[in-house]
C-alpha cells in the first residue's frame, strides 16, 4: 500500500513532517520543535489527521518488527501529543490508526512496550470523544488486557507491573465503553467472564497486605487498582447488567474455593453493596440467594459462609435488601434451613458445620426481618408458622414432628420477634398470628415451649422490664424494681379484655404439663407478669385473679402433678397476685396476699417462691435444678405428708370481697378459664335440631374466639339452664364440672389412641351431619346475609382449631 | 500497510500438565522451556505464517488447564476460529478427560469451529499409555483432526499450526466461514481508509 517510493522530495508534506520527529540518533528522544511544527499542522489541517496516523502507525509496526524500541516509544508518545491535542470530530479515523498501534504492542512479547502500549491507551481511554464510533470494537483489549492481568513472571516487579497494566487497561476499556450505548456492550458476558475474574484475582492476591492504607504507594498495587475498578463497574451498573457482573463473581469465588473462610468473600460483596445503585441492592441479594440454592447440596461450611456473606450484605443493604419478593426471601431461607436440618450426617464436624450454618441461616432471616416494616413482620412470623409440620398434616401432631426442625423455626420466629417493636397489643397479636402461637405453647418439649413464651415475652414487652421479671419472686415494691409502666392504652385493654381469655387457658394448661422444669415456670410467670405489667389495669383485673386462682386450683386438685411442680404453682400465684395487686393498686389485695404469704413463711415455706424457685445449688443446668429441688424439698423442707391448710392458699371468697369494696367488677370472678375450651366434649348429641336458631346466634357473634363460642354453648341460653343456674349452688356446679374434666383428661391419657381417633371421628362425623343440617337449613329458611356469613366461616375454624387440642392431652 | 491477510485466534486448552503453553512456545519461539510453571489464567503469543502467499496471523490463547481457571479460560473459547485439544499420550487421565472438554467445547465455542485433537509428549514413547489408534478414533467419532505431536522434539508441531491455518484459510477463501464480525475479514482492500476499519473488527 505504502508504495510511494523512498525519495524524499517527493513526499507528501505530512510523511516530511511525520519523519522530521524522529531523531537520527535514537537516544536523544523526540524533536520537539518538529511535534510542535506536527502537532499545528494536524490543528490546521484536521482531514490530514488520518493520513498521519495511518503513517506513524506503518513506521511503527517496522520499528516494532526491528526491535528498535526506542523508536517505537517516539511514536507512541507522538501519537499520544496527537490524540490530546486534536479534540476534533476528525479524531475519529486517527483513533483506528492509533488502536491498531496500541494492538500492535500489545502483541510483541515485550513487556515494556505492553505497558506503553496500555499507558497510551489509558490516556485515550480518558479522551471524551464526542463522535460515537460504531465500529470500533474492543474484544481483543479486553481479552488481551485480561491476560495481563494474569500475567506470570517469575520476576516479581514486572508481574506486578503487567498486572497493574492489565487492570488500569481494562478500567480504560470500561471507561470507555461504559457511559455510551452506541459502544460495544461491555456488560455482555463474553466481556465480563473476563473483566471479572482478572479484577478478583488480582485482588486476592495474597502477597498484598494493606498494612498503611495512607501511603500513595499503595495506590499502584495491582490489588488496590483492581478494587477500585470493580467498585467503578459495580456503580455503574444497571438493572440489567449486575447481574453479568455479579455471575462471575460468584463463579469466581467456586472455583477458587474462596468461601472458606468467607474473609474475601465478604470483602468483594462490601465492596459490591458499598458500590451498587442502592435501588438495585436487592439484585445482589438475590444473586446470592439463587447461589445458595445452587449450592444445596455442598459441604455446610460453603453455605454458612454464602449465608454470612448475605448477612453482611443484608447489613449494609439496609431498606432495599429485601426487594419485591419478600415471602420469597424468607420462604428460600427456611427452606435452606430444612435441608440442612433434614441432612443428617452421623459425622460429628459435619454436624456442627451445619449447626453453625441454621444459627447464621437464623441470623440472617432476623436480619431480614429487621429491614421490614412492622406488619410485615408479623406476616413472616406468621408464614415461618405455617411451616410447622402439624398445621399441614394434623396427625403428626407433636408426634413424628422433627424437634429439631421445630425449634430451628421457633428460633426463627424468636428472632423475628424480636426485631419487632409492639406498639399495639392489637397490631402485635393479630387473631389468625395469636391463636397458632399460643397452640405451640403446649408443645411436648419443654425447652420449645420455653422459646415459645420467649417469644410471647419479646412481644408483649414494651419498656424491657423483661429482664427484670426474670426471677419469681414476690415484688413488696413495684418501684424499687425498676419497672417502667405506662397508662395503659384503651385499645391494649380492649384487646386483653377480648383476647386475655385466651392466653389465660394455655397459660393454665401449661402449668399442667408434668415435663415442666424451672425454667418453663419462670417463663410462664414471665409472661403472666408482663401481661400485668403492659396491660394490667382495673378493667381486667378481676381476669387476672381469676388466672392465678385457677392455677391455684389445679396446684390443689390435680393429683398427677408432682410435690415440686404444685410448689411451685402456689408460689408462682403468690408472687403474682403480688405484682397484681401493686400494677392495679388494689392495697387491700396486697395486704391480703403478704398475710397469706407470711402465713406460709412460718408455716409452709416450701410454698414460697424463694424455695420453689430455688436455684442457689446449680443455676447452670434445669434438668441438674430440678433434681436439686427435688432432693431438697424431700429431704430437708418438704413436709412428709402433704397437706393443705386453708390459711396458707388464696381464697376467692376472700378476694372476691376484696374486690368488691374496691368497686371491681366481679363477675368475671367467678367463670373459670379452664373449662372453656373442653366445653367441645361435652356438646354431645343431646341439642335438638330446634336449637339450630340459637346456634346461629352464636356463630353470630363476630370476632368470636372458639372458645368464647364455646363457652356459651356449654352454657345453653334458654331459661331453662339460667333458672337451674340460679338455682344450683355454685360450688357444686364447679365440681361436677371438675369431675367431668378429670374424666375427659383421664379418656385422652388412658385410653388406647385407636379408641379416642374413633371417637373423634365419630364426633366429626356427627358434626359434619349437623353441620349440614345447619346449612340446608339456613340457604332454606334464611335470607340474613349475616346468617349465611356466620354459618359458612365458623364451622371450618371450628374444625381446624378444635381438634388438634383434644390431641394435646 | 497490512501486514497480514488473515487474521485467526486458536485458543489451546486440555487438562493440566498436558504441555499447552510448551506447544504453543516451541511454535512461536522455537523453544522448548524446561520446568515451565502452571500458566495463570490465560496466555497470549502471536506469530504470522505464509499459507500459499498470503500472510495468515494466528492469535494463540493459551488457557490454564487448573480447574480454578475454567470459568475464564471457557469465556475465551467463544471467539476462537480454531481449537486445539490437547492431552498427553503418557496419561490415561487426560484422555478420559476429553468427554467433559467435548461438552465444555459445545456449550461455549462457536458452532463452526474448527477443532483439533492433539496428543502430546510422543516423545516419552516409553511410557505411552493411550495408542495412536484410540485418539484416533476419539477423533473420528468428533470429527476432528487428529495429530500427535512433541513439542520438545519439534515433532508435527509446525504441521499443527500450519495445518489449522491452512485449513481455516481455504474454509475462508471457500466463504464456508461466514465472516461475521467476529470472524476474520475478507480482504476488501480497496481504499486504505476501509482496510483500516476493517483491522478493528478483528
Amino acid at each position: 500500500m505504502s508504495c510511494v517510493g523512498c525519495c524524499k522530495a517527493i513526499k507528501p508534506r505530512y510523511k516530511r513532517l511525520v519523519d522530521d520527529i524522529f531523531p537520527v540518533n535514537p537516544q536523544d528522544g523526540l524533536v520537539k520543535n518538529n511535534m510542535d511544527k506536527l502537532t499545528f499542522y494536524a490543528l490546521s489541517s484536521p482531514e490530514k489527521l488520518d493520513r498521519i496516523g495511518e503513517y506513524l502507525a506503518s513506521k511503527l509496526s517496522r520499528d516494532v518488527a526491528r526491535k528498535r524500541y526506542t523508536l517505537v516509544k517516539i511514536a507512541m508518545d507522538a501519537l499520544d501529543q496527537l490524540l490530546v491535542s486534536c479534540h476534533d470530530y476528525s479524531l475519529n479515523l486517527f483513533v483506528e490508526s492509533f488502536l491498531k498501534m496500541v494492538q500492535k504492542l500489545l502483541e510483541c512479547d515485550e513487556l515494556e512496550l505492553q505497558v506503553l502500549a496500555t499507558a497510551s491507551f489509558v490516556k485515550f481511554a480518558n479522551i471524551e470523544e464526542d463522535t460515537p464510533s460504531y465500529h470500533r470494537r474492543y474484544d481483543f483489549f479486553v481479552s488481551k488486557f485480561s491476560v495481563m492481568c494474569h500475567g506470570g513472571t517469575n520476576n516479581d516487579k514486572q508481574r506486578s507491573r503487567i498486572r497493574l497494566s492489565g487492570v488500569k487497561g481494562l478500567q480504560g476499556v470500561v471507561r470507555k465503553t461504559v457511559s455510551d450505548e452506541l459502544q460495544v456492550n461491555i456488560w455482555d458476558p463474553i466481556h465480563m467472564d473476563k473483566i471479572v475474574p482478572s479484577l478478583l484475582y488480582n485482588m486476592h492476591d495474597p502477597g498484598f497486605v494493606p498494612v498503611d492504607i495512607e501511603s500513595t504507594k499503595d495506590d499502584e498495587h495491582p490489588a488496590q487498582v483492581a478494587e477500585t475498578v470493580l467498585r467503578d463497574l459495580i456503580c455503574r451498573a444497571s438493572y440489567g447488567n449486575l447481574k453479568p457482573v455479579l455471575r462471575p463473581i460468584l463463579v469466581h469465588m467456586d472455583n477458587h474455593k474462596l468461601w472458606t473462610p468467607p474473609t474475601f468473600v465478604v470483602k468483594c460483596f462490601k465492596i459490591v453493596m458499598y458500590s451498587v445503585q442502592q435501588q438495585y441492592a436487592y439484585v445482589v441479594i438475590q444473586a446470592l440467594m439463587s447461589h445458595l440454592d445452587t449450592h444445596q447440596k455442598s459441604a455446610p461450611d460453603i453455605k454458612a459462609a454464602i449465608v454470612d456473606v448475605l448477612f453482611e450484605a443484608v447489613i449494609i443493604a439496609a431498606g432495599a435488601s429485601v426487594g419485591p419478593s419478600v415471602l420469597d426471601v424468607f420462604n428460600t431461607l427456611v427452606k435452606h434451613l430444612r435441608i440442612s436440618l433434614d441432612n443428617k450426617s452421623s459425622d460429628e464436624t459435619i454436624r456442627a458445620q451445619e449447626k453453625k450454618f441454621e444459627e447464621s441461616l437464623i441470623n440472617t432471616i432476623g436480619q431480614f426481618a429487621n429491614n421490614l416494616p412492622d406488619y410485615q413482620k408479623i406476616e413472616i412470623m406468621m408464614f415461618v408458622m405455617a411451616k410447622f409440620p402439624q398445621f399441614t398434616a394434623e396427625e403428626s401432631y407433636g408426634l413424628q414432628m422433627d424437634v429439631q426442625l421445630q425449634t430451628m423455626l421457633l428460633k426463627t420466629l424468636l428472632k423475628v420477634a424480636t426485631k419487632y417493636k409492639t406498639v399495639n397489643m392489637a397490631n402485635a397479636f393479630p387473631q389468625e398470628f395469636l391463636q397458632p402461637l399460643l397452640r405451640m405453647s403446649l408443645f411436648e418439649e419443654p425447652g420449645m415451649r420455653i422459646i415459645v413464651q420467649e417469644i410471647l415475652h419479646t412481644l408483649i414487652d414494651r419498656h424491657e422490664n423483661s429482664e427484670k421479671l426474670r426471677h419469681v419472686q414476690v415484688i413488696r415494691d413495684v418501684a424499687k424494681m425498676g419497672i417502667k409502666l405506662e397508662k395503659v392504652s384503651r385499645p391494649d385493654s380492649l384487646f386483653m379484655k377480648k383476647h386475655g381469655s385466651q392466653f389465660y387457658w394455655y397459660l393454665c394448661e401449661n402449668m399442667r404439663l408434668e415435663s415442666n422444669k424451672v425454667d418453663n415456670f419462670e417463663a410462664l410467670y414471665r409472661t403472666m407478669a408482663l401481661i400485668t405489667v403492659e396491660t394490667g389495669s382495673r378493667d381486667i383485673v378481676s381476669d387476672l385473679i381469676r388466672l392465678a386462682l385457677d392455677m391455684q386450683n389445679i396446684s390443689m386438685n390435680d393429683l398427677s402433678l408432682p410435690l415440686t411442680h404444685k410448689c411451685a404453682i402456689h408460689a408462682l400465684v403468690g408472687a403474682l397476685l403480688c405484682l397484681v395487686a401493686q400494677i392495679c393498686e388494689l392495697p387491700e389485695l396486697l395486704q391480703y396476699t403478704l398475710e397469706i404469704l407470711e402465713c406460709r413463711k412460718t408455716e409452709a415455706p416450701h410454698m414460697l417462691p424463694e424455695f420453689a424457685f430455688n436455684r442457689k445449688n446449680r443455676p447452670n443446668s434445669a434438668s441438674e435444678l430440678h433434681v436439686t429441688i427435688l432432693t431438697d424439698f424431700n429431704h430437708k423442707l418438704y413436709p412428709e405428708v402433704e397437706t393443705l391448710r386453708d390459711s396458707w392458699v388464696f381464697q376467692q371468697e376472700a378476694i372476691s370481697s376484696i374486690l368488691m369494696s374496691a368497686e371491681v367488677d366481679v363477675s368475671r370472678l367467678s367463670t373459670s378459664f379452664i373449662q372453656k375450651p373442653l366445653g367441645v366434649s361435652e356438646v354431645d348429641g343431646n341439642r335438638s335440631m330446634s336449637d339450630v336458631n340459637s346456634i346461629v346466634m352464636d356463630f353470630e357473634s363476630p370476632e368470636a374466639s372458639p372458645m368464647q363460642g364455646r363457652r356459651r354453648e356449654t352454657e345453653e341460653i334458654t331459661v331453662e339452664s339460667l333458672k337451674k343456674m340460679l338455682a344450683e349452688d355454685p360450688k357444686v356446679r364447679r365440681e361436677e364440672e371438675e369431675r367431668k374434666r378429670l374424666e375427659i383428661v383421664n379418656t385422652f391419657r388412658n385410653d388406647p389412641f385407636e379408641e379416642i381417633v374413633a371417637r373423634a371421628e365419630a364426633k366429626s362425623n356427627h358434626f359434619h351431619n349437623k353441620l349440614n343440617e345447619i346449612l340446608s337449613m339456613v340457604s332454606r329458611g334464611s335470607d340474613s346475609p349475616a346468617m349465611l356469613r356466620g354459618a359458612s366461616k365458623q364451622p371450618p375454624t371450628i374444625l381446624d382449631i378444635q381438634f388438634p387440642d383434644l390431641y394435646v392431652y | 500497510m497490512e501486514d497480514y491477510k488473515y487474521l485467526f485466534k486458536v485458543v489451546l486448552i486440555g487438562e493440566a500438565g498436558v504441555g499447552k503453553t510448551c506447544l504453543v512456545r516451541r511454535f512461536t519461539q522455537g523453544l522448548f522451556p524446561p520446568g515451565q510453571a502452571a500458566t495463570i489464567g490465560v496466555d497470549f503469543m502471536i506469530k504470522t505464517v505464509e499459507i500459499d502467499g498470503d500472510k495468515v496471523k494466528l492469535q494463540i490463547w493459551d488457557t490454564a488447564g487448573q480447574e480454578k481457571f475454567r470459568s475464564i479460560t471457557q469465556s475465551y473459547y467463544r471467539a476462537a476460529h480454531g481449537l486445539v485439544l490437547v492431552y498427553d499420550v503418557c496419561s490415561q487421565n487426560t484422555f478420559d478427560a476429553l468427554p467433559q472438554w467435548m461438552v465444555d467445547i459445545e456449550s461455549f465455542a462457536n458452532q463452526k469451529v474448527m477443532s483439533y485433537l492433539v496428543g502430546n509428549k510422543t516423545d516419552r514413547g516409553d511410557a505411552r499409555e493411550v495408542p495412536t489408534h484410540i485418539g484416533k478414533q476419539f477423533a473420528d467419532r468428533y470429527e476432528m483432526k487428529f495429530l500427535e505431536t512433541s513439542a520438545k522434539e519439534a515433532d508435527n508441531v509446525d504441521k499443527l499450526f500450519i495445518d489449522m491455518a491452512t485449513i481455516l484459510t481455504e474454509e475462508i477463501r471457500s466463504r464456508r466461514l461466514v465472516p461475521d464480525s467476529q470472524s476474520a475479514d475478507i480482504s476488501k482492500d480497496t481504499k486504505s481508509i476501509s482496510s483500516c476499519a476493517q483491522c478493528f473488527k478483528l
